[in-house]
């Protein structure tokens, strides 16, 4: 018999509230009613729904951060329910109340019941997973001229002249200089001064500083708060503001300093990156994608997303590092093309991606040819593990003569492994083709490109070993029993993301690829276009895609929470820190790459 | 489940010895590990000796947690008409026509919950409305062992130093002072079930050490 205040309250509480009365007072009867005081700390592993009917419940984190707080039709413990997995959060009570708990049974049999009540716990599952997120962006508002003037002083005396100071400006590629006399700040001088002052007058370039330059500048203190500087600029319309530190001038604050600041923007990263004359001056661009990173998952952006932008730094990278041994090693012989092969090819590189990369020649690389592109590749490929993009461990980097061919070259050796497949071979050459041109002739990149492309769509053998090869490694169905566990160098066990996953869905996106002649390499786009031809049903295609995306973000997820610790960032999830609905949909996106794997084994691997 | 007892009148009074023959837990058990039962009667009237009982509401308690999935309420087959009480349990004579037997409802409740505290928001007229039914349907009535909702709340007022107004104690203003959700009507199963939550936030501000002897006290 049910207590009509019980029911009443579930009849106005989502999702309950679409329930009728029969059920209503059916799910009442397996309600047990508890009353928490102030103080008290609810039993939260208890396999029930929690329903709070009165009172203030928070919720923190194993390490005491503040992670929502419950109310009056607010639910905690569906978590457990949905996954088995019990939760390290602790749930306080802070002002007196009454709550429902609701037995397993009856909670399941109502989502079974009631696709809709399955549907609401699910979504405030996964609504929870973002929520709680740590959210500690540093503020706009809090950031100080401090953090973000340069600690850099480019001074100039007052009896210095007028073509002087275009000089220092030139070579510190600035836009302003301090005037200083006996280390006192008396003036600023400004490229607009140059202009409007000397050059405008038509004076000579021999006039001094002290003639032509703003005296008594307003200053500020580098203790001061950004928003000050930009009152300060505004107020008296100006771009330049001298910073002082204990009355002592120390630097310059632009205009453009304070926009940049406000811009976590990975153009504005790129901007930088082919601004700079050295490869110190890259690898100090580089530092800055780790906090890049951090940034671009703060602000929810997709684990896709954020591989495109990755990879399109190294691509950066890549190019200035080209520009810069050119400017070293002089014009290049011939016209050559800068080949990435694997994830930067696809557009999904992570942050803990290595090398792979070659050149293609337009000539034999022989002679002086040969000595040019040796040197220019050991350049760049240095140069980009110093920015943190380390070195193949297999060796398919430029810098390895092996890969250093002409157009012959390299459509010879496609074609041996097309025409004459062994496993082995391809297990190691599957890699290459996935490729794409990073820098200099893309004419050269498309007929080889469409060389092997041609030779892959009639060439079944080539596509039975190839199929197989992908097929070697199977994703972890038992992952919910026996954990498979891969052992990294440094002995943690986890779920490799990569090689249980992300990699077995890129190897049998590629077969389909090459079969189809499909010129795309992004596995996102290989997909879409097979699913365009009709090559694969486009549920299929999309059950792929999403199984796709849902380990890249979480390997993406994983990176992040590496770099937070600072940890050294892995592919190995521990399953123990992943969340339930994570843990259920893992075991979805297991299940269609076992599908799609059975599917290519039909499709591919039948006798010949 | 109570075939037993049903099958034969003398049988009913098996009942009464097994609920007095099951004891009720030390007055040094802790309050939290006590077995209560919550309930409510509504009457005929207000003497206990001449009126009747026209429903009965129950909702037990274990592990301070109000178990609804055996709350209970009946309506009660009353030999007298309700007369004007139904101004206040809105139950009128044709509703109680197709009404259970008291004796079988009392055999229930004592079959049920022998061993339980009984609970309720002014205990005693519901103690004396149970034994005098007991005392008619099986011609012996068995000592319960009840506390006083109300009388809980008179006492902690009485020592915060409060003044106890006459309108302060009822149910419903005691639930207010709770912070605790207001009943929805006033009907034996709603009451029994308020007192329940009334009885767990009482225990919860009397601190975790209480025993049941501490309780007595309180409700007497």
């Amino acid at each position: 018999m049910e207590v009509a205040d019980v029911t009443k309250f579930l009849a106005e509480t989502t999702p309950f509230d679409q329930l009728d009365g029969a059920a209503l007072g059916q799910l009442s009867a397996h309600i047990n009613v508890y009353y928490y005081q102030a103080q008290d700390s609810v039993k939260i592993n208890t396999d029930r729904l929690l329903i709070v009917r009165t009172g203030i419940f928070t919720l923190y984190s194993d390490q005491q951060q503040l992670l929502t707080k419950l109310q009056s039709g607010d639910f905690y413990g569906y978590q457990q329910l949905l996954t088995g997995l019990t939760d390290s959060d602790t749930l306080i009570c802070e002002e007196d109340g009454l709550v429902y708990w609701l037995a397993a049974e009856a909670f399941h049999q109502c989502r079974y019941q009631y696709k809709n009540i399955d549907i609401f716990f699910q979504r405030l599952f996964s609504r929870r997973l973002h929520q709680y997120r740590e959210q500690q962006q540093a503020s706009r508002f809090t950031l100080k001229i401090s953090d973000i003037v340069q600690q850099r002083k480019i001074a100039i005396r007052p009896e210095q002249t007028a073509q002087d100071a275009a000089k220092l400006m030139s070579d510190s590629r600035v836009s302003s200089l301090l005037v200083e006399e006996n280390s006192k700040l008396v003036g600023i001088l400004t490229d607009r001064d140059l202009r409007s002052r000397v050059l405008a007058h038509a004076l000579p370039a021999s006039t001094q500083v002290s003639q032509v330059m703003t005296r008594q500048p307003q200053s500020i203190d580098r203790h001061a708060y950004l928003y000050e500087a930009v009152q300060q600029m505004s107020q008296h319309n100006i771009h330049h503001l001298p910073v002082t530190d204990q009355g002592v001038c120390c630097g310059m604050l632009t205009a453009t300093d304070i926009i940049r600041s406000q811009q976590d923007h990975p153009v504005y990263l790129i901007g930088e990156i082919h601004r700079q004359l050295s490869t110190d001056g890259l690898e100090r661009c580089s530092q800055q994608i780790a906090a890049l990173a951090i940034t671009l998952s703060k602000q929810q952006v997709p684990a896709y997303e954020a591989g495109h932008i990755i990879t399109t730094i190294t691509d950066a990278l890549t190019q200035r590092l080209i520009y810069l041994a050119q400017q070293k090693l002089g014009e290049p012989p011939c016209v050559f093309s800068w080949l990435a092969f694997g994830s930067q090819a696809r557009m999904d590189q992570s942050l803990n991606a290595d090398q792979d990369n070659a050149l293609l020649l337009e000539k034999e690389p022989v002679g002086i040819v040969g000595d040019y592109f040796s040197a220019l590749a050991e350049f760049v490929c240095q140069g980009l593990a110093q920015c943190g993009i380390t070195l193949c461990p297999g060796n398919i980097m430029a810098s390895n003569p092996e890969l250093r061919l002409s157009l012959k070259g390299w459509s010879g050796r496609f074609a041996r492994w097309i025409a004459t497949p062994t496993p082995d071979a391809l297990l190691k050459a599957s890699i290459f083709f996935d490729l794409r041109v990073i820098e200099g002739s893309k004419g050269l990149f498309n007929a080889l490109q469409e060389d092997i492309l041609q030779r892959t769509t009639e060439a079944p053998l080539f596509l039975y070993h190839l199929a197989q090869a992908a097929l070697q490694r199977t994703a972890p169905l038992g992952f919910f029993k026996n954990f498979i566990l891969e052992q990294d160098g440094k002995h943690k066990k986890g779920l490799d993301l990569k090689k249980r996953g992300i990699s077995l869905i890129t190897d049998l996106v590629r077969v389909y690829a090459l079969y189809a002649g499909i010129h795309e390499v992004n596995t996102r786009g290989r997909l879409q276009q097979l699913a365009a031809q009709g090559i694969i049903d486009s549920k299929d295609s999309q059950n792929l895609n999403d199984a796709f995306d849902l380990l890249a973000q979480l390997r993406w997820e994983k990176h992040q929470h590496d770099l937070q610790l600072s940890h050294d960032v892995t592919n190995l999830l521990n399953p123990a820190e992943i969340s339930g609905l994570a843990r259920h949909q893992l075991k979805d996106s297991f299940a269609v790459i076992n599908e799609a794997q059975s599917r290519v084994k039909q499709r591919f691997c039948r006798e010949l | 489940m109570f075939g037993w007892l049903l099958r034969k009148r003398t049988a009913f009074s098996e009942v009464v010895n097994h609920f007095i023959n099951t004891p009720f837990p030390p007055s040094s058990t802790p309050v939290d590990q006590a077995n209560f039962l919550a309930l409510d009667l509504e009457l005929t009237g207000l003497n206990p000796r001449k009126d009747h009982i026209v429903s009965i509401g129950w909702v037990p308690v274990r592990g301070q947690e109000v178990v609804l999935s055996e709350a209970k309420h009946y309506l009660i087959n009353s030999p007298v008409s309700v007369g004007q009480s139904a101004v206040y349990h809105g139950l009128h004579d044709h509703q109680l026509k197709n009404a259970a037997d008291l004796a079988e409802i009392l055999t229930e409740l004592l079959a049920q919950y022998a061993g339980y505290i009984f609970v309720a928001h002014h205990s005693r007229l519901d103690e004396q409305c149970l034994r005098f039914a007991c005392q008619r349907c099986f011609g012996k009535a068995p000592r319960f062992r009840f506390i006083d909702t109300m009388q809980m709340e008179w006492q902690r007022l009485l020592r915060q130093g409060k003044v106890v107004k006459h309108d302060a104690l009822k149910l419903p203003n005691c639930l207010k002072r709770h912070g605790l959700p207001d009943m929805a009507n006033h009907q034996a199963l709603e009451d029994a079930y308020s007192s329940a939550l009334l009885l767990l936030s009482q225990l919860k501000l009397g601190g975790n050490t209480m025993t049941l002897s501490d309780l007595y006290l309180l409700s007497r």
